[in-house]
């Protein structure tokens, strides 16, 4: 028995045999999601694995501290600024009342007390850890001689009038803890060009490290409701004019990102199920198999989903846009097994018999259709990206289930009792437009292909060039208030691009300062050759044990004793308070304590007090675990090209120290070979693909000849709209050109096998461009309803894809039918009843 | 008997010399002040101050001649055993120590410790804008006015706790008396104020060969 027959004999025979089957399925399906379900929202996994710039990029998003951080920013009008500056002290009080706040920094730790008694707290272990050779000319300050001179000199300066000694004292009254911090300050460079009020003072920046135990969605929705909550009371003893709190950051981007998915989820598939449903009904104006139809490809979906969940363990969020595009596609089979069925009604044969014939007469096509649609997105593995390797193998497995359910399922909900569609307008006016194509060839065939060769010329030339979007903005959501706050902060504070970030990794701590001395020695090189504008290392805080252990033997040579006596008697002398000096005492019962054999090196960690502002710029360095830690490369101009990239892939690292070079920017522009590979090669093989199925399908030139054409005046028009829509190309809508080729090449198998074997125009012909017309239609709008999304990478794809799909739909209608009846001319003869599909 | 009576008559005798200005008779001694500021931009004076800080012990007293154009342009050279020059344009400040043979340079404005210095000259010698940055009162004394200086704004409550400003007849500083944040008191008497036209290039400032410059705050 052939499968036609059988599937036809137990659709008709063995219905509640069907149905068994399909809750069988279902609540498998819905166990599985239940169960398994898991959303990967990161946009870092969007990006292809196997490059280092991305591999870093997770490192520092999942290692490092930062990733905790939330920034708040107060905007208020130019008026009130003095109002700001009074009222940014009680904010940032709040902030640390709040429960899920660790850590607030709202100014330079160096501009306050505290932060000046934290740094000197730390002295120490920095001065042990200079070079040797620095230490022993550091710790020379402290021979008697050396601290009369010097506190006689401050003296003089103040009477002078300066006012430098007043914060040299403050800070160093010893005169060892500036070249202890020397180094630290040179890294700290950077974050002076990073300042927390903008120029002109109408924005000020609060950094907070939240306690979020986790960054998973929900963990991130629960922090983001409570720092909402926080938001709209934030502004109480504000008593000026309008004052944004905008809060941004990984924990903000993720909570609107996870939540954004959801509304995707119902925006597209809902938007996508009634558009692909308005177009079946005008179609068939049937409600029944409509609704099979829907309930078929829902259950596609289904099983797709629970089949991802257990091949992949979780799905990215761009994965859950594969419902609405699959609906889109898998119309098409329902389009034309149902109008293939209702012919054969028409015909006169059977309820058993026209399931049969229609699955028989396109079982082959459904299969082609389904075997070019789900190669070209199972391409998308090829891609790297995790996101888009789902969705293609996603798409695949739910286009196949569609294929099957179509030939199926669909069959349950039409009734064996129904009488055909007796008149058909959409069948009438798609009849006289192909009898007038076939007929009379030449005229469209002008018109379209000189419309086709127009919009091809504009498409493949370089002028206007297709812009490629290579920024972070191109993946950002749209509409995200993380987003729009990020954009409000960098508006007020351009001061500078985004660094290159420079990841290494060591096996203890000598390895790790050793490591980071080469580094800022080879970087200041650089800097010295105008190669960097500047950079920052934790290196001064690398503590290296073999340093350490040698500078603690250099203070046996120290007499602390004579030391001390003489600062007393100096400071008698020369007028000073002594109690303004009581720190510099301490700091000599420090280092005699320290020198004392035996006595374990200090640790700045143990010794940097919990709440100190500082600690910010610690963890913008060291992950958690203290061997893993990043530095920042400042360039000259900011990184946009792959030129750039290489340049600084081969500038930056030193030899013998494994380093990984990252960062949004560089990265993005280290993507773009890959991003351009995946434009051009992969949607070339895939061509090659589709001209060589071709070649076998038809084994005719002309007609080969012009299939191929009609996909090259797809491809033409599409990219010529975008151009002149400006929709830029982005490193992840490229991936559109090889669906467009895949889906679009199903329309002209469709309409070229039926008109290399029929002989009846009127019949098959006009009964195959219906179908098409509609499955088209479908496709359009199943990748259209994707622009409902806010995931600007499902958004982008959808709408370049929407935008291919229909003209190759156009060019199948208007250039492929009236080109293979001017090569190929078959005679309209249309004897009556015609009936329409 | 004899010294309450004694101590009562002096209070009425104070009481009746220093009369509390009300708030529009401050806007108009301001309006009056800025009015010849206006015509007369330019100050020359002596000077001796006497300043008081934490780290030491007893107050410092130095002397010396200082130059004013106004907004902010100004010259302060210290005389004695530590002398100085201090020069600044409006945009840089450069203090030099002849006896050091160096020098150190501001930026301003960049909310630097050193904002203080000039904001004090500025409060002192041009009273430009002190409305929007003190609350101010007042009393008229004999011989002048004294103004008691409260700062309003943010930036100023971080450079002073308060500013006091003893005016002459001729509506020119004779004395500040400034409390920093931190406690530090700056007493500053002027003497002998002329108001002839000062060249542009008292303001400008080039450290002579051989002086060893230092940017204290890395700016």
């Amino acid at each position: 028995m052939r499968m036609s027959e059988l599937i036809a004999r137990v659709m008709a025979n063995r219905r509640s045999v069907a149905w068994l089957g399909v809750i069988a399925i279902a609540i498998v399906c819905v166990v599985v999601l239940i169960t398994r379900i898991e959303i990967d929202s990161d946009v870092i996994n969007m990006l292809p694995k196997g490059f280092q710039s991305v591999e870093g990029l997770k490192i520092f998003d999942r290692d490092f501290e930062q990733t905790r951080e939330l920034t708040f920013a107060l905007r208020c009008q130019p008026q009130d600024v003095d109002r700001l500056e009074e009222f940014a002290p009680q904010f940032a009080e709040n902030l640390r009342k709040q429960p899920w706040c660790e850590r607030v920094l709202a100014g330079s730790p160096m501009e306050t007390p505290e932060g000046i008694r934290d740094l000197q707290t730390i002295a120490v272990p920095l001065l042990l850890n200079l070079d040797p050779a620095a230490f022993d000319q550091t710790i020379s300050i402290l021979q008697p001689q050396r601290i009369r001179e010097r506190l006689h000199r401050l003296r003089q300066e103040i009477e002078a009038g300066s006012p430098r000694p007043q914060f040299e004292l403050g800070l160093d009254p010893l005169g060892v803890i500036g070249p202890a911090l020397k180094p630290f300050a040179e890294a700290n460079a950077i974050e002076q060009e990073q300042p927390l009020t903008s120029p002109d003072r109408t924005m000020r920046i609060f950094l907070v490290v939240t306690n979020q135990p986790s960054l998973s969605a929900f963990e991130c929705q629960r922090l983001m409701r409570q720092v909402n909550a926080f938001r709209s009371q934030a502004r109480v003893g504000w008593d000026g004019g309008h004052l944004d709190v905008l809060a941004t950051g990984r924990s903000a981007y993720v909570s609107e990102i996870s939540l954004s998915m959801r509304h995707d989820v119902v925006a597209t598939l809902g938007s996508s199920v009634l558009l692909v449903g308005l177009v079946f009904f005008i179609g068939f104006r049937r409600w029944i198999p409509l609704f099979g139809m829907g309930f078929a490809l829902l259950l596609s979906c289904l099983v797709a989903l629970a089949a991802g969940l257990l091949i992949f363990g979780r799905l990215s969020m761009v994965a859950v846009g594969f419902c609405a595009i699959l609906v889109g596609l898998g119309v098409d089979f329902a389009i034309l097994i149902f109008g293939r069925y209702q012919q054969a009604r028409i015909d006169g044969e059977e309820y058993q018999q026209a399931i049969a014939t229609s699955v028989a007469k396109l079982g082959r096509a459904v299969f082609f259709g389904a075997l070019t649609t789900a190669v070209g997105f199972l391409a998308l593995v090829l891609s790297g990206s995790m996101g888009f390797s789902q969705l293609g193998v996603l798409i695949a497995i739910g286009i196949f289930f569609a294929g099957v359910f179509m030939c199926t399922i669909l069959f349950l909900f039409v009734k064996p009792g129904q009488v055909p569609q007796q008149h058909d307008w959409v069948f009438e006016v798609v009849k006289k437009y192909v009898r007038w194509s076939v007929e009379r060839p030449t005229p469209v065939l002008i018109f379209s292909g000189t419309l086709f060769v127009v919009l091809s010329v504009v498409g493949f030339s370089p002028v206007p060039p297709l812009r490629f979007e290579a920024s972070v903005r191109s993946l950002e959501p749209r509409n995200s208030r993380a987003s729009q706050a990020l954009q409000a902060i960098m508006q007020e504070m351009p001061t500078r691009w985004e660094p290159v970030l420079a990841i290494v990794r060591a096996r203890d701590a000598q390895e790790l300062h050793d490591n980071w001395q080469k580094i800022s020695a080879h970087w200041s090189e650089l800097q010295r050759a105008g190669k960097l504008k500047g950079f920052s290392t934790p290196g001064a805080l690398c503590l290296s044990p073999d340093w350490m252990e040698k500078n603690r033997e250099s203070l046996d040579k120290v007499d602390f004793q004579a030391a001390r006596q003489t600062l007393e008697q100096t400071l008698d002398a020369e007028g000073f308070s002594r109690d303004s000096f009581s720190s510099a005492f301490r700091l000599i019962d420090d280092l005699q304590a320290v020198a004392r054999p035996g006595a374990p090196l200090p640790d700045w960690r143990k010794q940097l007090p919990n709440g100190a502002g500082w600690w910010f710029l610690v963890d913008r360095y060291f992950a958690k675990d203290p061997f893993l830690t990043a530095g920042f490369a400042t360039t000259n101009e900011p990184v946009n090209s792959h030129a750039q990239s290489d340049e600084l892939g081969r500038e930056l690292p030193v030899v013998g120290v494994p380093i990984i070079l990252s960062g949004w920017s560089y990265a993005l522009a280290d993507l773009q070979p890959w991003s351009r590979h995946q434009l051009l090669i992969i949607s070339a093989l895939m061509a090659i693909f589709d001209v060589s199925l071709l070649a076998i399908l038809y084994r005719d030139f002309r007609l080969w000849l012009i299939q191929v054409m009609t996909l090259a005046f797809g491809i033409g028009a599409m990219i010529a709209t975008m151009k002149l829509l400006n929709l830029n190309l982005n490193l992840l809508n490229v991936l559109s050109f090889r669906l467009v080729l895949a889906i679009g090449v199903d329309y002209g198998i469709y309409v070229v096998l039926v008109w290399q074997k029929t002989r009846e125009l009127e019949h098959d012909v006009a009964g195959v461009i219906k179908p098409v017309i509609l499955a088209g239609l479908t496709a359009v709008s199943g990748f259209g309803s994707l622009a409902w999304a806010h995931n600007p990478s499902l958004n982008g794809l959808g709408i370049a894809c929407a935008i291919g799909i229909f003209w190759s739909l156009l060019a199948t209608i208007f250039f492929t039918l009236p080109a293979m009846a001017a090569a190929k001319p078959k005679i309209w003869n249309e004897t009556p009843p015609s009936h329409p599909i | 008997m004899r010294s309450p009576l004694l101590l009562l008559l002096m209070l009425t005798a104070s009481l009746v010399q220093a009369q509390s200005l009300s708030q529009s008779d401050v806007k108009n001694l301001l309006a009056r002040i800025r009015e010849r500021r206006a015509s007369v931009p330019d100050v020359h004076a002596n000077f001796q101050e006497q300043k008081t800080i934490h780290l030491l012990n007893k107050p410092i007293v130095s002397s010396g001649k200082i130059w004013f154009h106004a907004p902010n342009e100004f010259r302060r050279e210290i005389s004695g055993n530590s002398p100085s020059i201090t020069v600044s344009n409006g945009r840089d400040l450069w203090i030099y120590y002849p006896n050091f043979k160096s020098a150190e340079h501001y930026t301003l404005g960049k909310r630097s410790p050193v904002d203080a210095v000039i904001a004090a000259i500025n409060t002192a010698l041009n009273l430009e804008n002190v409305e929007n940055t003190f609350q101010i009162s007042g009393t008229k004394v004999s011989n002048g006015y004294e103004l008691q200086l409260l700062p309003r704004s943010p930036s100023m409550k971080r450079m002073f706790q308060r500013f006091d400003l003893r005016l002459n007849t001729e509506l020119t500083a004779e004395r500040t008396d400034m409390v920093q944040s931190n406690g530090d008191q700056i007493i500053t008497t002027y003497s002998n104020q002329t108001r002839a036209p000062i060249p542009e290039s008292t303001f400008e400032f080039t450290p002579p060969a051989g002086t060893e410059t230092t940017n204290p705050l890395g700016r």
